[in-house]
């Protein structure tokens, strides 16, 4: 029991350094990429750990106003619920660490922590500006959740239909093959619409009203600074990530290691298969964060929190719930 | 909605505006209920420094009052100084050179403006795309006057520099360019739809509004005012252009004095620009460029004469005036005073802002494109407390008001 | 709902940045070093974009040929002429000196210069910690009759 639980732990620790790792290195390949779709040069890749590091570096100032251990404690919150995210995903060739402790309807609301986290830290700030890039951002949240769920609960339709634990996230399961056809022109409009989720959480342009940095020069952030604005940073990175591996687990579950035979071992273990399911599994998160962050955020300008709202709420929404419906009667009606 | 209101401060720095300046907004929810701008914080004494100094040493530091469109306070205090020396045989090339030198800030100005607008929507990738264009138009001023900024070009009765046939060459070769590029530039701003939507009928400034706030440039020319110094009252080479007004219809949009009707005139602004550029280097006479070019008898005549003049000028933010005044014996300008066309338009703000949403302050304070360097010109500082304070437009009426008192009692026992 | 800007951005991303060459690509650990390296020719740094025939820069004074008339003086716009009497504080043999921490370039005193010993030259890293650096003040720049010196059109090096 006692080794069961250090497994976890050690396991946990080895995933929380690694995302945010891969996270911070997602980050500095998309400033890189916008940089150059904008015809900049654009920072090294490694600026973002840079940008880290001296975060933590610098003083960690709490305005007179604010309610100082809201203010303090929320920063924390919203990064340990980002690393509590990576631990039930499953991560290329891993099972999720945390696998039997919780499911897709978890992981959702812990979607929202970081989110919620911040707006709280802007609340407790005591500027108007925090306080209206709070506001900003629960708008946002309560909007682009309800795509979210319809995205969740049409893959625990489909999977339960073939008899499997419609929540779980701890098996590999392909959803395209499980449908007709009508049920994967459904399931590639809920990937639309769950990719166009991504933006609004991770606020990013269009849908970065709450930082909005021309309007509210910054929001929800513009009083931190220091360790507290270093910890919404990584917990940012490691968010990008974290989203990116759901849509991975819900709609591209697919390794590539059983394409090859004969790959080398290592002491009984499939090290070469894991190293390579591991680099596909960063190559598309990479190629996910690239359409629905970078593009996006190069070519669009901001738009505006109501028309924010209402493209979550109605455009979105719809979209994913015509997916759903295109599912519902591909598994009932046996098209 | 009831809600609870409070106090939203842009500025003294934001990241919307690129220089300092004030203002507190009431806010209620997302919109603006009302607004309090509160100028002067960019204040620099520069007119204070400026009356300390002959004429031709004011020239090169009223180019400084704004790094943006610095030619043309240069080109406003030529023409004041010169009508006030009395100098008026200005050679026709000179003229024509002005005309061009002024145009090609105009360009670069509207371009800038064009970038930052685009900016303040979170629309980066356009705002890198209108400034590579504008490096352009920066490069041929540095070919021409030997910097991208502060041009130095202009000097009483005459400018100091000419364009050589081999820079027309360049120049004209920029043109035909840029008439392609501000094509492409002018469909990347108004088909994007996000673009549309956050300027569309956002920050509407009517004509009755442009009227009262006495609004002037591309501000009041989006709501249909016809206003434009170049037209009304033509100076250098203007005179010989034909002109006309750029008013948002000529593209067919109404002239309801929104921020998308303010972003077609400058669009069309650069355009008219080119036009005019091109049509003073095909017509451009031949002679000399300046009036008087011993510099030491230039400063004799400007330390003889006597005279005040209004120099007026169409900056690319709308009209501005110098006031000048000469004393005989003199050397020193004895007063000098300057009116920047962001003065009036600030004042739009006020008409512009109450109601609509905090997303749209940006732009629509972008719309008017404040230039607080221009502006901020009064600040009085006790020196006995060393305490500030800023005159607004009631206390100089009250002033006023006293003056006339103090003179009528005078006239009048 | 295709976006026009996405075939800018596609076309940008595969061609060579805008920007103009930083000296160095990224910020190095050490500047120090860097310089080191640089000046000792050990590694190469971008050079700066070159600038235009008539570009105003630091000033270049040929003292000998100056006669103190005192006319750059009278027409600087800065206050960044300071004017040396001559020996025995006649103004016979008075010379100036130009302030560039003050200068603002605008070439009036060239042109006011009855002996045409001012001149300015393509030189802009003038970069300093100390605004009175003897760098930044030009006493001396040599004859100009003199063949035209190479050294003066080119850059310094800056010094680490």
């Amino acid at each position: 029991m006692i080794q069961a639980i250090a497994v976890k732990l050690i396991l946990s620790a080895i995933v929380a350094i690694a995302s945010i790792y891969v996270g911070l290195g997602l980050k500095g390949v998309d400033r890189k990429l916008a940089a150059r779709m904008q015809g900049r040069i654009g920072p090294p890749l490694r600026q973002p750990f840079w940008d880290v590091s001296k975060l933590f570096q610098k003083e960690n100032i709490v305005p007179y106003h604010a309610v100082d251990w809201v203010f303090n404690l929320m920063p924390l919150v919203a990064f340990t619920s980002a690393i509590v995210i990576m631990l039930y995903m499953p991560i290329g060739p891993l099972k999720p660490v945390l696998g039997g402790f919780g499911d897709l309807i978890l992981v959702v609301y812990l979607f929202a922590f970081p989110s919620l986290a911040m707006a709280i830290g802007g609340f407790s700030s005591g500027s108007p500006i925090g306080a209206i890039g709070a506001q900003r951002e629960m708008v946002v949240m309560m909007s682009y959740e309800l795509p979210l769920a319809i995205v969740v609960f049409s893959r625990a339709m489909i999977l339960s239909s073939g008899g499997i634990e419609g929540l779980t996230l701890k098996l590999a399961i392909d959803p395209w093959s499980m449908v007709g056809m009508l049920g994967i022109i459904g399931l590639c409009l809920l990937l639309a619409s769950l990719l166009m989720v991504i933006p609004g959480e991770l606020a990013k342009i269009p849908f970065d009203q709450p930082e909005a940095e021309t309007e509210l020069a910054g929001g929800v952030l513009a009083e931190y600074s220091g360790r507290n604005m270093g910890m919404f940073y990584l917990a940012d990175a490691v968010k990008s990530l974290a989203i990116a591996s759901l849509v991975i687990a819900l709609f591209f579950p697919w390794g590539i290691s059983s394409y090859f035979s004969g790959l080398p071992e290592l002491g009984g273990y499939a090290v070469t298969a894991w190293a390579l399911d591991g680099a596909f599994f960063l190559l598309k998160v990479f190629l996910i964060l690239l359409v629905s962050v970078t593009v996006v955020r190069v070519v669009m300008p901001r738009v505006k929190i109501d028309r924010a709202s209402s493209f979550y709420m109605f455009t979105t929404g719809a979209i994913a719930a015509i997916g759903m419906l295109l599912i519902y009667i591909c598994i009932n009606g046996g098209f | 909605m009831a809600g609870k209101s409070y106090t939203l401060p842009i500025g003294p720095v934001h990241p919307a505006l690129k220089e300092p300046t004030m203002f507190k907004l009431t806010v209620e929810g997302e919109i603006v209920t009302a607004v309090d701008v509160q100028p002067g914080i960019n204040h620099r004494g520069i007119e204070f420094i400026g009356m300390r100094r002959n004429p031709l040493q004011v020239l090169h530091l009223a180019e400084r009052i704004c790094g943006i469109c610095s030619i043309v306070h240069q080109y406003s205090f030529a023409l004041a100084s010169e009508k006030a020396a009395g100098i008026t045989e200005i050679p026709e090339r000179a003229q024509y050179i002005r005309t061009i030198m002024a145009e090609l800030e105009r360009v670069h100005s509207h371009l800038l403006w064009a970038g930052v607008a685009a900016h303040e929507l979170g629309f980066d990738t356009l705002l890198h795309w209108t400034w590579q264009l504008r490096e352009w138009v920066q490069d041929v001023l540095e070919i021409i006057s030997g910097n991208r900024v502060n041009y130095a070009m202009y000097i009483q009765g005459g400018v100091r520099r000419d364009i050589s046939p081999e820079v027309i060459q360049k120049l004209k070769v920029m043109i035909a360019d840029y008439r392609a590029g501000i094509d492409q530039l002018c469909k990347a701003f108004t088909d994007d739809r996000v673009f549309r939507h956050r300027t569309m009928g956002v920050g509407v400034l009517t004509y009755k509004d442009a009227v009262e706030t006495c609004a002037v440039g591309p501000t009041t020319r989006g709501s249909g005012v016809h206003k434009d110094v170049r037209i009304d009252q033509p100076f250098g080479g203007y005179a010989d252009l034909d002109l006309d007004y750029c008013l948002p219809e000529k593209m067919g949009y109404e002239n309801n004095g929104d921020t998308y009707a303010k972003t077609l005139v400058r669009l069309q602004e650069v355009v008219q620009s080119l036009d005019i550029i091109e049509f003073c280097l095909d017509n451009m006479p031949p002679g000399p460029i300046r009036w008087e070019s011993n510099m030491t008898k230039l400063l004799q005549h400007m330390k003889k004469a006597e005279g005040e003049a209004l120099g007026l000028n169409e900056a690319p933010r709308g009209e501005m005036i110098h006031y000048v005044k000469l004393n005989a014996g003199d050397e020193n300008v004895s007063i000098w005073k300057v009116r920047a066309s962001t003065y009036n338009n600030i004042l739009a703000w006020t008409k512009m802002l109450p109601g609509c949403q905090i997303a749209d302050v940006s732009i629509i304070a972008a719309a008017v494109d404040p230039c607080i360097g221009c502006m901020d010109r009064v600040t009085v500082v006790d020196q006995d407390t060393g305490k500030e304070k800023l005159f607004s437009n009631e206390d100089f009426y009250r002033a006023s008001i006293r003056k006339t008192r103090a003179y009528q009692r005078k006239v009048s026992p | 709902m295709a976006n026009p800007n996405l075939g800018l951005i596609l076309k940008q991303l595969f061609s060579r940045p805008y920007t103009n060459r930083f000296p160095v690509k990224y910020a190095p650990a050490s500047m120090h070093a860097t310089m080191d390296a640089v000046t000792s020719g050990k590694a190469q740094i971008t050079p700066p974009v070159p600038a235009p025939e008539h570009y105003r820069g630091k000033i270049a004074y040929d003292r000998e040929a100056c006669i103190g008339c005192k006319m750059c003086i009278k027409v600087c716009p800065a206050s960044a002429i300071e004017h040396i009497p001559g020996p025995d504080g006649k103004a016979k043999g008075s010379k100036v000196k130009f302030y560039m921490s003050r200068c603002t370039f605008c070439e009036m005193c060239v042109e006011a210069c009855p002996k045409d010993c001012i001149k300015m030259t393509g030189e802009f890293l003038m970069a300093d910690a100390d605004k009175n650096s003897d760098a930044l003040i030009v006493k001396d720049s040599g004859s100009f009759a003199a063949p035209a010196q190479p050294a003066a059109q080119q850059p310094a090096p800056p010094t680490a």
